[in-house]
């Protein structure tokens, strides 16, 4: 080989790394003279992580994906943490024809962007069998009345039960039973149980797998609120009781009814102030990332419990993407981005659960016994309905609980007042 | 033709269209009034608009309609949520007036008497009134904490005294929100304050120290008349602000436990973006500016009608 020869070998070698890490440069990726645009909504999934490794890892991604589409260019808009805010513009901006061409859907108000006929279909850009590998209900949520899928769900995530095993060795099982471990666990310093009780989605989304563990139901069939009523009224109360008797018991801090945060949690098991937490899947990697190996070590998770044994539930939740543009050729590429970006690569980057059974065995990170266990729990699981009413009740709920765990209002009282704020917003949507 | 008149007739023709309208106000606010009308005006007028509709976020249709404004007003919430708005409103208001007149005070003070550090107190007072209000609210969250290593309780513990349920107990999150919001205006305040202190005419002081007035009577009789017309336009810009507050509140709070702090603001916001229902919504901004403007109007009646400075 000549001397040019080696030279340009060794300048296309070094080169590399440089043109992957200039392809997402701020909110552009790709080349910005690339004849063709793709705006895209997202939230922190994305180059804009607030990990570094992360954001790295979407950086190489994001490189790839558009080195193998040259053509194109991605402006990206980052979503703000207000997520009942910015899916609520942006459902807006849709009506009004002002969206991206691609963004992120939160999965529980997908159907409302669905009804209103503002998402083009993904069906023609997504193989069948793609489409069979995912969880039912992943696929019911993504399919409109005609069949058609108009996004595509690709991560999902559930709640379990954290616990240190050094303080809490053996995993309770039924509320009782984590009701006694948590009072034990303030006999040793701890604060007991930790779990979201402020003003925000979390709040809501945990506690219901406590109702939902009765078989209690929030909405019927033609998405009106039930929860107040007959048999759901019961059970809806035995569930608010049950966290109140945790916080009146000592059980859990009363600091609880203003926790609005996951993040909470991982810095109460950093400080080594709390032994039992109810947090989401996600939670396990951020608890690897940030405590010492050998305090990591103490740490395990199991399913939420039940009121008796046999009676289990948790919450599902997760992203999609989806478009909102006319142009055929974006919708492709919008499609093309969740697929080569999303499917599969980001689940394994991020350790989010995928929403495709064959996922699991060709990553190996989910071989994981951490992750296998998670996803034997989305048995469990069950979604928020997609009803136009949910983020009201879920509003109301997140009201009842401060009023109820900080001895504002009776139980009976605060679900009477949420359930009828709840059929007043009904009546008028 | 007059001799003027041929002096303009030579002019450029710009120059002559300025002639043309001179001491005519409209041409010339004509601009401003068009950028106001549609950046300020539109919006407003579209806001009314949806508030006598049943316009939602996500229905195709929608019709005019009084039905919005009565339910809305006759909410049994809404009474609970001016009540907090009130309280709110009144301790922000009258904490950032106070303490913003006494930084002011102690600003002037050190500057006569040439001792260091004014600019630093002035600048760090600043700094407060700078920062956005959800950092604001992030800020506040972690010295509120109650957590076993919040800041503020681990402070108490250092000195022997219980932690307190800053967020958690519904009366005590009210003073939390309205400390952190005091924290944030007080700036504004000082600003005003010291610009209103400086213009008093030390003469008056002199005066006064002549007929033997103590401190107290210097700072009843001489200052507080002479700040009156700052006190009002000042309260008037802060209540305006703060009835308005929503970034901080949500941030440190979401408007809970339960609806201890869920002011008026953060209700449209709730109203809007969790039940989609934007007439509703409009209402209450309707109702918000009603309470801005009848503030306003009502301390405006006490400002002083000649210029006293």
């Amino acid at each position: 080989m000549t001397r040019l020869a080696w030279l340009l070998a060794a300048s296309t070698v070094l080169a590399h790394p440089a043109v992957a890490q200039n392809l997402v440069n701020g909110s552009l990726v790709g080349d910005r003279d690339a004849p063709n645009t793709l705006t895209l909504r997202l939230t922190s999934d994305g180059p804009g992580n607030n990990y570094p490794a992360t954001a790295e890892g979407y950086n190489e991604l994001y490189s790839d994906f558009i080195r193998n589409h040259p053509e194109w260019k991605i402006e990206m808009q980052l979503m703000s943490d207000n997520i009942g805010q910015e899916q609520a513009r942006m459902l807006e901006q849709a009506r009004a024809g002002r969206a991206p061409d691609c963004a992120a859907v939160d999965s529980f108000v997908l159907p409302q962007f669905i009804s209103n006929g503002v998402l083009a279909s993904f069906s023609p850009y997504f193989s069948d069998e793609e489409i069979d590998q995912l969880f039912p209900f992943i696929r019911d949520g993504i399919t409109g009345e005609d069949g058609e899928i108009y996004a595509w769900w690709w991560n999902t995530d559930l709640r379990v039960l954290y616990r240190n095993e050094t303080i809490v060795p053996e995993a309770p099982e039924t509320w009782e039973e984590l009701k006694e471990a948590a009072i034990a666990s303030t006999e040793d310093g701890m604060e007991g149980l930790l779990f979201n009780g402020g003003r925000w989605e979390g709040t809501t989304f945990d506690w219901l797998a406590n109702y939902w563990a009765q078989g209690g139901d929030l909405v019927d069939e033609e998405g009106k609120p039930i929860f107040g009523e007959g048999e759901n009224r019961e059970k809806f109360l035995t569930a608010v009781n049950y966290f109140k008797d945790l916080v009146d018991s000592g059980a859990a801090p009363r600091r609880v009814a203003n926790i609005a945060s996951y993040d909470d949690f991982v810095a109460a098991a950093a400080a080594g102030t709390s032994a039992l937490f109810i947090g989401g899947n996600w939670q396990y990697s951020q608890l690897e990332d940030t405590l010492p190996a050998e305090t990591f070590e103490q740490w395990t998770f199991s399913p939420i419990p039940g009121p008796t044994l046999e009676e289990r539930s948790t919450g599902t939740g997760g992203w999609t993407f989806g478009s909102f543009s006319d142009d055929p050729e974006k919708v492709e590429m919008c499609a093309n981005l969740v697929r080569e970006v999303y499917m599969g690569p980001a689940n394994a980057l991020q350790q989010q659960l995928p929403t495709r059974a064959d996922l699991y065995d060709q990553y190996e990170v989910f071989d994981t016994p951490a992750n296998q266990t998670f996803a034997e729990a989305l048995d469990d699981g069950r979604a928020r309905p997609g009803a136009a009413i949910y983020p009201e009740i879920s509003n109301q709920i997140q009201i009842m609980m401060g009023d109820v765990l900080t001895g504002s209002k009776t139980p009976e009282d605060a679900l009477d007042d949420a359930y009828q704020a709840a059929l007043d917003a009904y009546e008028r949507l | 033709m007059t001799v003027q008149a041929h002096k303009v007739a030579r002019l450029p023709w710009h120059e002559r269209v300025g002639y043309r309208f001179a001491g005519q106000p409209l041409p010339w606010l004509l601009p401003v009034i068009l950028i106001l009308g549609f950046f300020y005006l539109y919006p407003v007028f579209d806001v009314f608009r949806f508030a006598a509709t049943d316009v939602t976020l996500i229905g195709q249709d929608y019709e005019y309609t009084s039905r919005t404004i009565q339910q809305t007003i006759t909410n049994n919430d809404l009474p609970f949520i001016l009540w907090i708005t009130l309280i709110f409103t009144a301790g922000s208001v009258i904490g950032q007036q106070l303490l913003g007149l006494i930084i002011a005070m102690v600003v002037i003070r050190a500057e006569r008497r040439r001792l260091f550090g004014p600019t630093i107190l002035r600048t760090t007072a600043l700094v407060a009134w700078v920062v956005p209000g959800i950092a604001v609210g992030l800020i506040w969250q972690m010295l509120f904490s109650e957590a076993p290593f919040g800041g503020l309780n681990s402070l108490l513990r250092m000195f022997g005294i219980s932690p307190v349920y800053w967020l958690s107990d519904p009366q005590m999150a009210m003073w939390s929100v309205i400390i952190s919001n005091i924290w944030r205006g007080t700036a504004f305040s000082m600003v005003v304050m010291y610009a209103a202190l400086k213009a008093i005419d030390p003469v008056l002081y002199e005066a006064a120290e002549v007929d033997g007035a103590s401190g107290t009577q210097k700072f009843r009789f001489v200052t507080l008349p002479q700040l009156r017309a700052a006190i009002l336009v000042n309260m008037i810009l802060i209540t305006i602000q703060t009835v308005n507050t929503f970034d901080a509140i949500i941030a440190l709070t979401g408007g809970g436990p339960g609806r201890a702090t869920e002011v008026i603001s953060l209700y449209a916001f709730n109203i809007v973006f969790r039940n989609y229902d934007l007439a509703a919504g409009s209402v209450i901004s309707v109702i918000m500016l009603m309470i801005s403007l009848i503030l306003s109007v009502i301390y405006a009646l006490f400002l002083p009608k000649g210029d006293t400075t």
